[in-house]
């Protein structure tokens, strides 16, 4: 849910609560629709919140599947 | 305090911007590869700006509100002569650097929503010139690199522009022989070479308050040679 939070206040997604996003669900294109300008957006937000660098594109793409993956980034790459 | 960081900020044009920054209240970073000169009033350290892994670390240790890009070196060879490993360290030191830095130390602009990014570019970039075939194409790379990098940012308050001087008195010029120096000197209508406090002159505005309406621009500072 922390993470559900972090994304719609660091996006700024006003049509979406943390609640409506399903832990599976993607997030970009189908799904939430997610663009590459909310990837960065993300991926900042992320650094800053979890210590947690997604570095580039490549990685991101992974991380960025859906709630799910993104959480399991995260959690395996705390220090 | 606001951070900033030079590249190439020990000696020449970039020197003279970490000091005019240092003067406007910056805390300054001067990186150099290998000029290790001490420079008032800033902090030195060395950091290669081809080094990926050393720039990673100088940006998880501080976050720049300004980054001044000057690191650089001269190896003019007419390009029907010039050795495949004197291209790639040119493109690599004047261009993927810009790359390799602003990947990292934008990160933070974005999340505190400002920033400035200042490249140091060249009238070779504009005019061409004999000799720098790898030079000029990596500066009018970096004149690519601002324009859309401004675009990507510039929703967070980030500006990023370039400055291109034309012929600057520096150590890296004095090597120059007097037949090319009157050459060059020939096309200035100011007729003299500039300072490199006159180039820092533009960078401190661009750096500053003053400039946050400029984005996505190359300014000459050549005399009027381009």
């Amino acid at each position: 849910m922390e993470l559900k939070k972090l994304l719609v206040d660091a996006l700024k997604l006003d049509d979406v609560t943390p609640e409506q996003i399903e832990d599976a669900a993607p997030l970009f294109g189908e799904g939430l629709g997610l663009d590459s300008i909310d990837a960065l957006e993300l991926a900042v937000a992320i650094e800053r919140r979890f210590k947690v660098s997604i570095p580039d594109e490549e990685v991101g793409k992974k991380a960025f599947r859906s709630i799910d993956t993104l959480a399991e980034y995260v959690s395996t790459h705390a220090k | 305090m606001k951070n900033a960081l030079v590249t190439g900020g020990t000696r020449g044009i970039g020197r003279a911007c970490a000091l005019a920054l240092a003067e406007d209240g910056f805390a300054v970073t001067a990186a150099y590869a290998h000029d290790d000169v001490a420079v008032p009033g800033v902090t030195t350290r060395r950091v290669d700006v081809t080094d990926a892994a050393a720039i990673d670390a100088l940006c998880a240790e501080i976050e720049f509100d300004v980054v001044v890009l000057a690191a650089g070196s001269r190896r003019d060879v007419l390009l029907a002569m010039m050795p495949e490993a004197d291209f790639d360290d040119v493109l690599r030191v004047h261009l993927k650097s810009a790359y390799l830095i602003l990947r990292r130390a934008l990160r933070p602009m974005i999340a505190r929503r400002g920033g400035r990014v200042i490249a140091i570019s060249s009238a070779s970039a504009i005019l061409g010139r004999p000799g720098q075939t790898h030079y000029a194409a990596a500066k009018a790379g970096l004149h690519g690199l601002v324009r859309s990098l401004a675009r990507e940012v510039a929703r967070y308050g980030i500006t990023v522009n370039a400055v291109a001087p034309g012929l600057v008195e520096t150590e890296g010029t004095q090597s120059l022989d007097a037949r090319v120096r009157e050459e060059l000197l020939a096309g200035v209508p100011l007729a003299r070479a500039g300072r490199p406090e006159e180039v820092a002159h533009a960078v401190r505005w661009l750096a500053s308050d003053a400039a946050a309406y400029i984005t996505g621009q190359v300014i000459s500072v050549d005399g009027g040679l381009t």
